[in-house]
């Protein structure tokens, strides 16, 4: 318990600057609406001339690209972007920085198991990202609210909202089976930023391929706004993919980390 | 000398990983458009052609013509730009920030070598490495456009496109270094040099969809060096180019001022 307590205090700081800018980000982003909404009869139009396979195969519903989840769908990769950053750099610290700030051995020489210092870590990171995860849904839900005049399909935003919360799961995930598996890694942000933006590229480039296999390598793509924003449903095969990749680096990392040499200073 | 020797030794790894990396991107991108070239899917750029511009600019389409190579080059130019800024924002905060982090600056700093000589040759060594894949990125994308423009003119825009890059990186470089010299604290310096790598891209996402905000071009170095002018129209704005440089100039001078200048934590 102690060291859950500790963990969520010397993160703190990290978090509030975060969300505050996340938080920024969403507004900025979220105030483009009235803009937009403004040529979306112009939009609709447009489109109506399309054949049906042509939108089908762009993932593209007329009556859905008007609407204010249709205009969430092209900027939530942005702001998932930056949460996934956060997320990956908790996962890497929380383990990590005990070898970097050379404290693994005071720590591990305390009465508590090294399962217990896991699951102590990983409980704090995790109440990190809810947290973070839940002032991004009230900051984007508040702006959603004041941007649309008429009123707009509640459900499905949250559902793209909340795929915010299990990209930065995914990250965490693979943060902290990063930071188990390398023997010290120095600087946290070059490592996650990399990482992150190669996925985030990843499925950019499948996105402008227009070739869904692709999207399986990318964690971005495994709640794909646009899909969500005209389905109003999660796509299963990918979210078994994430949840497998979640399950599967967090198991690995519990292994790993319990049969590893700790080199004291 | 030894100072930038050592520097280029211990990146090297990661400048191969980098290098692969952006290869990697690049031949990917453009081996799926070949097929998809192949496959002969006009009327794919016929949709795009005709699809609204904000929903073009968030795929990174305005105003382009998908069955040419050269345009779907510029597409993916973004994620290369991208990768370099985040490869030259990190080296150069990493490089200056490294012996603090490292607790080495005791060691190095007693040498008989000003402060500002050995500062003269990690930057040196930073600028190499970004020379290096900022060419390895020039050599495989005009391999790759020479198998797919189909004799259309691409050998002077790409090498445009690459000087343009190159500058970004220099930009970068200087905005990763300058923080790590004022900054003085290892972790907060990547920080603050990752900060603004990602404010300014997402500003520059934020400009392509809402164009109402062009005047805040100046601000994002993304936007200095547009990829389909180096690439279709041809040229550079001096405007911008003078903008980059000078910015890059001043932060390089700053980041000599303050570091001589600095306590440095040992």
């Amino acid at each position: 318990m102690n060291i859950y307590f500790h963990e969520l205090r010397s993160y703190r700081k990290n978090t509030i600057i975060w969300v505050l800018s996340v938080g920024a980000a969403t507004v900025m982003f979220l105030s483009m609406f009235t803009i937009y909404y403004e040529s979306a009869g112009e939009l609709v139009r447009l489109f109506q001339a399309f054949p049906d396979a042509i939108l089908k195969a762009f993932g593209m519903d007329v009556a859905k690209i008007a609407t204010l989840p249709g205009f969430y769908s092209f900027i939530l990769g942005f702001l998932v972007l930056c949460g996934a950053i956060q997320a990956m750099n908790l996962g890497i610290s929380a383990l990590g920085r005990e070898a970097t700030g050379k404290t693994a051995d005071f720590l591990l020489t305390k009465p508590v198991t090294r399962t217990q210092v896991i699951t102590a870590k990983l409980l704090a990171v995790l109440t990190h990202l809810a947290v973070s995860s839940a002032v991004f849904l009230l900051v984007a839900s508040a702006s959603a609210f004041s941007v649309s005049a008429g009123g707009f399909d509640y459900g499905t935003f949250l559902m793209m909202t909340l795929s915010f919360f299990y990209v930065q799961l995914i990250f965490a995930a693979l943060g902290f089976l990063v930071s188990v598996i390398v023997p010290k890694i120095k600087s946290v942000l070059p490592v996650s930023l990399s990482t992150v933006f190669g996925f985030y590229i990843v499925g950019m480039v499948g996105a402008a391929l227009n070739d869904d296999r692709i999207y399986y390598l990318s964690p971005f793509k495994y709640f794909d706004p646009a899909y969500i924003a005209q389905y109003s449903a999660y796509q299963p095969q990918y979210a078994a993919v994430g949840a497998a990749v979640v399950i599967l680096a967090v198991a690995a990392g519990y292994l790993i980390y319990k049969n590893k040499d700790i080199h004291a200073v | 000398m030894n100072v930038f020797r050592r520097e280029l030794r211990a990146n090297r790894r990661s400048l191969i990983f980098w290098c692969l990396g952006m290869a990697l991107i690049i031949l990917t991108a453009m081996g799926k458009y070949a097929g998809m070239a192949a496959a002969g899917e006009q009327s794919i750029s016929d949709f795009i052609k005709m699809m609204p511009a904000s929903v073009q600019a968030v795929m990174g389409m305005s105003g382009l013509d998908l069955s040419d190579a050269r345009s779907f080059f510029v597409v993916i130019y973004m994620y290369v730009a991208l990768m370099a800024a985040i490869h030259a924002s990190m080296l150069g905060a990493v490089i200056i920030a490294k012996e603090e982090r490292d607790r080495t600056s005791e060691f190095l700093f007693v040498k008989p070598m000003t402060r500002a000589g050995i500062v003269t040759s990690k930057l040196l060594a930073a600028v190499t490495n970004a020379a290096v894949l900022n060419l390895v990125t020039f050599a495989v994308s005009f391999a790759v456009m020479g198998q797919l423009a189909k004799g259309q003119p691409f050998a002077a825009g790409l090498a445009r496109m690459m000087l343009g890059l190159f500058l970004l990186q220099l930009l970068f470089l200087s905005v990763g270094s300058a923080s790590a010299a004022i900054i003085g604290r290892p972790r907060a310096s990547t920080g603050v040099a990752a900060g603004i790598m990602l404010f300014t891209f997402l500003l520059s996402s934020a400009i392509d969809i809402n164009s109402d905000w062009d005047v805040l071009k100046f601000l994002t170095p993304f936007k200095y060096f547009p990829a389909r002018d180096m690439m279709l129209d041809g040229g550079f704005t001096v405007f911008y180019v003078a903008l980059a440089v000078g910015v890059a100039a001043v932060l390089t001078v700053a980041a000599y001022y303050f570091f001589k200048r600095r306590d440095l934590r040992v």
